[in-house]
């Protein structure tokens, strides 16, 4: 039973270990704060909650699973919450969002709207 | 007592009720002193801070007490999606391929707590990340956007986690 949940602590680790590199390598393949952000936060936030996860499985009572629950709790909220605060600085300066290469882009194809304009507000 | 009143001492003792709770949890012991100690903290914290924990214009209990086992059915979709995001991520940032837009949409939830959590799972969900949330609009940065029609965003974007929230608050 303990080896079960040793081999499976190792995944969440190893799974930790993988979308922290992700993370920091879309830091700096992306260029523009928007996707850097969704990069670095959304990957870090996974990386972190796998280890959680990998120290859930090695709890050794319930009384050290229930703090490492509202751990990962207490973190699912403030990590959006920092990665938003950035976000809405970078919205709020008038900064446009990256648009990438015409052959890279994942969806419809349309360039030409002006609708996403960003507000000046200084 | 008038209704304020009544509202106030409700929010007062919340808000130390759960402080108590989260001193108990993290100081496992059961000593007279410990317990002492923790109320003494609890009541100072709750008589200065529940102001700001629980706002005068939320009165009702179903706007911030949450139903508890819809709450565990959503932190396990929201973990869920947290892990499904990941990986779309990963792909993005090894293939480079993305179609990063800023879409607007509005949300059905009704209380400030659900409308934070919700805008708090955006930012979990498949590369998108909250800008900005006033009253009920939101301004999402979208990293794999498909359509520019604004509704059909917005239910891509929140996908089945509002219709999860509003169960689990107002």
């Amino acid at each position: 039973m303990m080896l079960v949940r040793e081999i499976l602590a190792l995944l969440f680790f190893a799974s930790a270990v993988v979308f922290g590199i992700g993370g920091v390598v879309g830091l700096f393949r992306f260029p523009d704060p928007y996707s850097r952000l969704q990069a670095g936060s959304l990957a870090g936030t996974t990386a972190v909650v796998s280890v959680f996860f990998g120290a859930l499985l090695l709890a050794p009572n319930w009384a050290i699973a229930a703090r490492i629950i509202v751990i990962i709790v207490f973190f699912l909220i403030s990590a959006p919450t920092g990665a938003h605060i950035v976000a809405r600085f970078t919205w709020n300066s008038g900064l446009d969002p990256w648009r990438p290469p015409l052959q890279k882009r994942s969806g419809p194809d349309e360039d030409t709207d002006e609708t996403e304009r960003p507000r000046r507000r200084r | 007592m008038r209704p304020e009143h009544i509202w106030n001492l409700t929010r007062f003792l919340l808000t130390t009720g759960a402080l108590f709770g989260v001193w108990l949890l993290f100081s496992p012991s059961l000593e007279p002193f410990s317990l002492g100690a923790g109320l003494i903290g609890s009541v100072l914290l709750g008589a200065l801070t529940y102001k700001e924990f629980i706002a005068q214009h939320d009165a009702s209990l179903g706007s911030f007490m949450p139903h508890p086992q819809w709450l565990v059915v959503f932190l396990g979709v929201l973990i869920f999606y947290l892990y499904q995001s990941s990986w779309k991520m990963l792909g993005a940032i090894l293939t480079g391929r993305a179609n990063p837009r800023i879409v607007h949409f509005r949300t059905r939830l009704r209380s400030d707590l659900a409308r934070m959590v919700l805008s708090n799972s955006i930012t979990f969900t498949p590369g998108t990340i909250t800008l900005d949330l006033n009253d009920d609009h939101l301004t999402v940065h979208w990293f794999f956007c498909n359509t520019s029609h604004a509704k059909l965003a917005g239910e891509t974007v929140k996908g089945r986690m509002e219709q999860h929230l509003r169960k689990v608050w107002l």
